[in-house]
């Protein structure tokens, strides 16, 4: 990792100087590397590096960030500078101060556990790889594109702050995955795999072998085939089970955004909207039935958000969110758990160098249940199991939630039946999350990263891993969408 | 040297290190400037800027891309190394295309503001300032954020193409905040000096008070006006299926062919980067002219859009919509604009027996994609109309609606407004949209 110890000494020796009442820099070194295949072609094969440097400058207890590439002594001066400006310029307009400046001092240093490093499997290797699985996609002649990938991320990254804090970071992200549209006269279906956008994990080429997207491929476009002429899913009150990748979406949706302490707070109402949770609600509210946990582990293995320090230089921390049903928490920052009386949990995160840090969520897992996978048909009458997200809406208040699957199989009388497409079903979040009777046991838990989480002005995109199993809910709204 | 000209130099420094081969270098470079505010007082308040070099080499028919922002000599040899490195693994690609040389086509008026691009810290807290004012004088909290930006984008290749843009954006949104219910107001373009925060924020604060006590109202059938805020994004998700990668592959609600009736007589969409409200980029990131492209006139599809790879395997015209090649998404219409009709927003409420006003729409998702069914809910204001006149707000909605039956019969104001999103910028009219179908509802 390059040391940026005499750069950052500068960027916050500027930002003092300019009178911050504290400052802190993060240097971001990034690789970024994407293979695609589509329709038998390379359609990316890149390779992209990108340096730069973020200063937070807290004057007046408002804050001002500034970002650039720019590594000279004028450009540390400059967006230092810059930085105490734009803070000078937010405190001027109200009274109202969201923000402290933080004591804590670390000096650490941390890594993602990595098995294989990527690098040592040559690029004609992940090509071939990727070449075979797309061809493999596309043996189905319905199939009229195909796509496989796989992506490398790697980020070294160091945290300074006047406080004396150095923390430095070395996160190695990998995903990869298939995707397969099948067309037909009036219709059009999709698969993906595995899940809906990949595997993506904290790790090396070990998360691409445990994809085994060679070994998947040829049955992904055979399905996005088969549901061309499969029926409609049917309609109604009926029980619903969802495979781990969509339990991972449940959570992501109607769980992991609405407990951002930022959106309860207002911070994001204008955009990504607010929440239907109240501070005063821990402990009292009951979000699901008491089967359901929910807790945050930003040191997890082959978590898409590991990290042992946050991006404002917090130490990670185990948390509850949901605990046997109950609200215990939030997804907080220093501030905005200050507003409520609590202690940041470590959960900002900032996209890349030139991103502001802001709450997000990180690895925000179901904790699994105790009954195989199988058993959660057993008293099913009749049901849907879903696999596979294709579409995914909520409300800005995180309530009202309806989503698609791509694939669906009717259940009747405890047995998996019928294939079905355009599997939908909706409802309301904690009606739903109480309507949780048995959640698979651990064999069945994936760690499920979502490389493309959408939140705050400008957009950052946030990794996030919901880690789950399947799960049964009982009379849920399925159909919605295709009623007639 | 201004901007542009150091972008150009830069690019002509990676084509002298590149020496001989086909290869083409794309230097983007963005200043962005955001004041955001919650609860009348500023939360996050940043300013980035980079410049970024991308380079495209094609050796034997295979490309290879790399892309750094250390603009040393050393990184730029090594980042065209690599994209070298990359081409000679990649298995050839026949229908690839060349590099081809482009003159610049004129950038058209109004896409570059020197008081967007200069505007200060200061001059952003001070339109927050008064957007928030405007709401506290109501009694509410306002949420938004002001922004500027300058953007410049040069592209170069060995074929001899050497094209260059500069341009400015700003935007100003306001969501006003009360005890049960909220209005919003945005106005976006590319002259800071347009952002008025206390005009918007006057309007979304009359709306958050109009929407006071909000009433349920049953789910169903309802004739529809909605907002451009709420219409763009309605409309926004149509844009991807003018693809010529869309068509082909079949997803496309224009698979079934062009020079079809898919939409009402009186719906006309076009492509338009040089439309005064938008005032975009001429050229694609193959730095090739973009085409000012009729989408469906008069309800029937006339066109999609296309880049070097794509009007090459369809052997169709390059109409210059492509993104940075070579590119999965496909090409995309980027400058879409729906044309206006005949009345005022005023007219289409009066002239209404039964039905919402709509100002904004959120989180809409394609349920269907062939059929163009979307799901999404209603945000910020959402009113009933009885016999032309607006009676009571009403609480939030959840819809399930085809996008091409809602433009069956629809009628539009004269006016346009541009609205964005992260992932758009369009320009629509208010519309009023009969038969909208809605699912549930909400609480709120």
């Amino acid at each position: 990792m390059t040391n940026f110890d005499a750069l950052a000494a500068r960027a916050l020796d500027t930002a003092s100087a300019r009178g911050a009442d504290y400052a802190d820099v993060r240097f971001e070194d990034g690789r970024s590397e994407r293979i695609e295949v589509r329709n038998g072609a390379l359609a990316t094969l890149s390779d992209e590096t990108s340096i730069g440097y973020g200063i937070r400058a807290l004057r007046d207890g408002a804050w001002g960030f500034a970002a650039s590439s720019d590594l000279s002594d004028a450009g540390l001066d400059e967006t230092a500078a810059r930085a105490v400006a734009i803070a000078q310029a937010g405190a001027a307009v109200a009274a109202r101060r969201f923000a402290e400046a933080p004591s804590d001092r670390y000096v650490a240093e941390f890594a993602t556990p990595v098995i294989r490093d990527p690098a040592t499997v040559p690029l004609d290797r992940r090509v071939a790889l990727l070449l075979d699985a797309e061809r493999a996609l596309r043996a189905t002649p319905q199939v009229r594109a195909g796509r496989a990938w796989i992506d490398l991320w790697r980020t070294d990254k160091c945290f300074y702050s006047t406080t004396g804090s150095r923390i430095a970071q070395s996160i190695l992200q990998t995903g990869s995955g298939l995707w397969a549209l099948a067309a037909g006269e009036h219709d059009a279906q999709d698969r993906s795999y595995p899940g809906d956008v990949g595997l993506y994990q904290t790790g090396g080429w070990e998360i691409v072998e445990a994809a085994a997207l060679g070994e998947n491929a040829q049955r992904i476009g055979e399905e996005a085939a088969a549901l061309l002429t499969a029926p409609q899913c049917p309609a109604g009150e009926l029980d619903l089970i969802l495979g781990s990748s969509q339990v991972s979406l449940q959570i992501h949706e109607s769980c992991g955004h609405a407990a951002e302490l930022d959106r309860v707070m207002g911070w994001e109402a204008n955009f990504s909207g607010t929440s239907f949770l109240d501070p005063a609600q821990i402990g009292k509210l009951r979000y699901g039935s008491e089967r359901v946990t929910i807790e945050i582990d930003n040191l997890m293995p082959r978590g898409l958000a590991t990290a042992a320090y946050d991006d404002e230089g917090a130490r990670s921390v185990r948390s509850d969110i949901v605990r046997d049903g109950r609200l215990a928490g939030f997804e907080m920052s220093r501030d905005t758990a200050r507003a409520i009386g609590r202690s940041t949990n470590a959960c900002v995160r900032a996209s890349s160098w030139r991103s502001v840090p802001m709450v997000r969520m990180c690895n925000l897992n179901l904790v699994p249940g105790d009954v195989p996978f199988e058993a959660l048909f057993e008293d099913v009458a009749h049901g849907i199991y879903m696999e596979s997200n294709r579409s995914w809406s909520i409300d800005d208040h995180r309530l009202n939630f309806q989503f698609g699957c791509q694939i669906g199989w009717e259940i009747v009388n405890g047995k998996r039946g019928r294939m079905v497409k355009n599997p939908t079903y909706g409802g309301v979040t904690p009606a739903f999350w109480n309507a949780c009777d048995a959640i698979a046991d651990r064999d069945s838990w994936v760690a499920w990263g979502t490389p493309n989480c959408g939140k705050g002005e400008p957009m950052q995109t946030g990794r996030t891993t919901q880690a789950a199993s399947p799960a049964r809910f009982r009379n849920v709204r399925i159909g919605v969408g295709y009623e007639s | 040297m201004s901007p542009r000209s150091l972008r150009e130099a830069l690019a002509q420094r990676v084509l002298s290190l590149a020496g001989r081969g086909q290869l083409e270098a794309l230097v983007h470079e963005e200043s962005l400037a955001l004041t955001r505010f919650t609860h009348n007082a500023i939360h996050q308040n940043l300013a980035e800027h980079d410049v970024n070099v991308r380079v495209r080499a094609l050796v034997d028919g295979r490309t290879g891309v790399a892309a750094t922002n250390d603009l040393s000599d050393a990184s730029l040899a090594a980042t065209i190394a690599r994209a070298r490195a990359i081409a000679a693994l990649a298995p050839p690609d026949p229908a690839l295309p060349g590099l081809a040389f482009n003159d610049e086509p004129a950038a058209p008026p109004g896409a570059y503001s020197e008081a967007t691009a200069s505007a200060s810290p200061a001059d952003r807290a001070g339109i927050a300032a008064a957007t928030i004012a405007a709401a506290e004088r109501a009694g509410l909290w306002a949420a938004g954020y002001v922004t500027t930006a300058s953007t410049g984008l040069t592209i170069a290749n060995t074929a001899g193409t050497l094209v260059s843009f500069d341009g400015t954006t700003c935007g100003l949104n306001v969501k006003a905040n009360g005890p049960d219910a909220s209005g919003f107001a945005e106005r976006h373009g590319n002259d800071v000096a347009a952002l008025d925060g206390t005009a918007l924020g006057t309007l979304a604060a009359q709306k958050a008070l109009a929407g006071a006590r909000p009433a349920s109202v049953a789910p169903g059938a309802w004739t529809v006006i909605l907002e451009p805020a709420a219409f763009g994004e309605l409309i926004s998700h149509l844009t991807d299926h003018f693809s010529a990668q869309t068509v082909d592959e079949g997803s496309s609600f224009l698979a079934d062919g062009l020079e079809r009736a898919y939409m009402g007589p009186n719906v006309t969409i076009a492509d338009d980067f040089a439309h005064p409200l938008l005032a975009g980029c001429p050229f694609d990131f193959e730095g090739y002219p973009t085409r000012r492209l009729p989408l469906v006139a008069a309800g029937v599809a006339k066109h999609v859009v296309t880049d070097a790879a794509w009007a090459k395997r369809l052997n169709l015209a390059n109409t210059g919509h492509g993104l940075p090649a070579p590119s999965s998404d496909g090409p995309q219409a980027r400058h879409v604009v729906v044309s206006g009709g005949t009345k005022t927003t005023e007219q289409l409420i009066a002239e209404t027996a039964h039905g919402l006003l709509i100002t904004r729409l959120w989180y809409i998702r394609s349920v269907d994609r062939r059929k163009t069914i979307v799901t999404g809910m209603t945000r910020d204001g959402t009113f009933e109309i009885r016999d032309g006149q607006l009676t009571r707000a009403v609480k939030n909605l959840r819809f399930n609606q085809s996008i091409l039956a809602s433009l069956a019969a629809p009628e539009f104001s004269h006016d346009q407004h541009r609205t964005t999103s992260y992932d758009y910028q369009i320009v629509v009219p208010t519309a009023k949209l009969p038969a909208f179908h809605f699912t549930s509802t909400t609480d709120f």
